[in-house]
């Protein structure tokens, strides 16, 4: 009778071989996802996910990003399937990914369907606020067998940000308006994860909540909430420029514009997801707060105006 | 008298026209498998369309048979819900501009599956029959809407007509703008490239229900096509003929908004698809509904999986909303419909 157990047992041992072969991580979607053992193929359909990749050192293993993925600027040498919304199927199979890393915010909501269909897995990050950048950082280094330099890249950024922290603490917390799109005013708001940031700098943000996380704002409504500084996000090639905003005579009755205050932030650094954005912090905390970093830089600051 | 198109002698006979276009339809179905964003040899294509010798990860394999057949089917099924629903509108409404997208009904059909968005009814797993049902009832629901508007002393002059379909197509087009407003922004791109028009990645599921959809429709159509040609005599015509006119649009009219919900919902607002497609096949075969409804079908098909086609390559890497090439065919032809008065009387 022993005999009939053997397909059995020849079984459960294929099965534990091959758990034995692949690490099944839950991702930021509460999906669990397998991964394979050893060097992987991965295609990143974010430029801050490319970013994080290349900080946990597993540039090596990216055989695939998306057209916006443009740092660092190795990252350009990459082979290209298409953009963050647009992304291109076929393209993205052609490189033979054996994992693609996609976020919740930035990609089609029905790709991780399309992708698990034809057998491809997908491993999604959704970070939200600050802190939600840190725990994607820490869950990629888990999936890509990376989880000291995670740990790491975690604990500098960590120390940044508590020296931008300690330099803007105590002072008074100026009324912060965050511009990302001119034509019509387009705002960060509360439920934006750069009301967060404006937070952590020092700043105060006028734009009160909404249904939507990056509002339109009327300039009646810029107006009455009077801020006291402007941050204009510098982006892509598009660039609101603030000598427009203070030349403009409608403008001229919002205080940061009468007290020249209206300052350009580089959009990359704070907007991407990725390692990068303690120094967008950083810009912000420095555009905010001029005189906590002292002098040199808040000279350097005015020059980028 | 069988078989055969009843009046014009310049048509086509019926069989050897259809065979005509199922093979444009399998032509088409073979050109948009061959051609795609990565190259593949052709000969490899048909190994991987075949099965043989086919390497297990080999990614030929799975874009050919993963993405770019489902994607041409759906393109054909799509194209052939549009045409048989344009070709019911134009016969019950007897009014050669009628079409799904020009009487509203489309934009009724969007914002039914924009309800079933916003209650979070769709998505990579939910259910495509769902979906469908939401469209369905949207295409409906601006169907009934046009024609009760658009009714004088019981008839449906054309330019009622086509006001009232303008009229319901903006209001809910409006009503499709509002809540788009409303949604978050990685849901609100989703919603605005479907709008567009998009034969995106499907699933199987999805392709079923769309074929049975479409299969039903198909044959509500062929069932009520001898009876259309009687309606197209005029209704007193027909009644002394024994057709229940009021029975026949009402059957003909349901069937035209579900298999309209049906491509909408899984490929967004597609134009002019609708329109010109039922003239095509008016123009080779003649008025006999018997020939012109499986025609449309299958010239639907071949016409929306050609343009799909068009889309992906004419500005490669970038692909074009498929809706854009069907405007530029779509357009000129309703422009000339519109000026002409043989066409305003035809059908």
């Amino acid at each position: 009778m022993v005999w009939r157990w053997i397909p059995g047992l020849g079984l459960c041992l294929c099965l534990g071989v091959a758990s034995a072969r692949a690490a099944t991580i839950p991702d930021m979607l509460g999906r669990p996802v397998t991964i394979p053992d050893g060097s992987l193929r991965l295609v990143s359909l974010s430029p801050s996910l490319t970013e994080i990749v290349y900080s946990l050192g597993r540039e090596d293993w990216l055989v695939g990003v998306t057209d916006f993925c443009d740092y660092p600027p190795a990252a350009r040498a990459k082979p290209r399937v298409g953009g963050t919304m647009t992304p291109d199927l076929e393209r993205m199979l052609q490189v033979r990914p054996s994992l693609v890393l996609a976020t919740a915010e930035g990609n089609p909501r029905d790709l991780v369907g399309h992708l698990t269909r034809v057998g491809v897995p997908v491993f999604a990050v959704k970070p939200e606020g600050y802190a939600g950048i840190l725990d994607s950082i820490r869950v990629l280094g888990r999936a890509l067998q990376a989880q000291a330099a995670a740990a790491a890249l975690v604990r500098a950024m960590d120390a940044q940000e508590a020296r931008i922290r300690r330099a803007v603490a105590g002072r008074p917390r100026p009324r912060v308006l965050y511009l990302v799109w001119s034509d019509p005013w387009i705002a960060a708001g509360p439920a934006s994860f750069i009301h967060d940031l404006l937070r952590i700098a020092g700043g105060e943000n006028v734009v009160q909540a909404r249904s939507v996380p990056y509002p339109r704002v009327s300039l009646e409504e810029v107006i009455a909430r009077a801020p006291e500084v402007v941050l204009v996000a510098s982006h892509l090639d598009t660039m609101v420029r603030p000598s427009t905003i203070v030349r403009d005579g409608l403008w001229q009755g919002v205080p940061a514009v009468r007290s020249n205050r209206v300052v350009p932030v580089p959009g990359d650094t704070i907007h991407r997801f990725g390692p990068r954005v303690v120094e967008g912090l950083e810009h912000l905390a420095r555009a905010i707060h001029p005189g906590a970093f002292g002098l040199a830089e808040a000279v350097g600051q005015a020059a980028m105006r | 008298m069988k078989g055969r198109s009843p009046s014009f002698g310049g048509h086509l006979r019926r069989p050897v026209a259809l065979l005509w276009m199922a093979a444009a339809l399998l032509v088409g179905v073979l050109l948009s498998v061959m051609v795609g964003s990565v190259d593949i040899d052709p000969r490899e294509v048909a190994r991987a369309l075949l099965g043989i010798r086919a390497v297990p990860d080999d990614p030929a394999v799975t874009i050919v048979r993963q993405i770019r057949l489902p994607r041409a089917i759906l393109a054909g099924m799509v194209g052939a819900c549009l045409a048989l629903a344009g070709l019911g509108f134009q016969a019950i409404s007897r009014n050669p501009l009628a079409d799904p997208a020009v009487l509203g009904v489309s934009s009724g059909a969007s914002f039914g599956v924009l309800i079933a968005m916003l209650l979070g009814l769709t998505g990579p797993f939910a259910n495509p029959v769902v979906v469908t049902l939401f469209a369905f009832a949207g295409a409906l629901l601006a169907a009934v809407s046009v024609y009760a508007i658009a009714q004088v002393d019981g008839r449906l002059p054309a330019t009622t007509l086509l006001l009232s379909g303008v009229i319901i197509g903006l209001f809910f087009t409006s009503c499709v703008m509002l809540f788009t407003t409303l949604l978050a922004s990685a849901e609100l791109q989703g919603v605005v490239l479907w709008l567009m028009g998009s034969l995106g990645p499907t699933g199987g599921r999805t392709l079923a229900v769309l074929g049975l959809v479409l299969a039903i429709g198909f044959g509500v159509l062929s069932r009520q096509a001898a009876r259309l040609n009687l309606l197209a005599l005029g209704e007193e015509q027909a009644l002394q003929l024994g057709v229940e006119a009021e029975r026949v649009k009402r059957v003909v009219f349901v069937a035209a908004s579900l298999i309209t919900g049906a491509a909408i919902s899984v490929a967004g607002s597609i134009g002019f698809v609708g329109l010109i497609v039922p003239h095509a096949a008016r123009l080779l075969l003649g008025p006999d509904h018997r020939g012109l409804v499986p025609a449309a079908g299958l010239l639907g098909g071949a016409f929306l999986i050609l343009a799909d086609l068009v889309a992906r390559t004419v500005a490669a890497p970038t692909e074009l909303p498929v809706g854009v090439i069907t405007s530029f065919c779509g357009a000129p032809l309703f422009i000339y419909l519109l000026r002409s008065r043989r066409g305003g009387e035809a059908s």
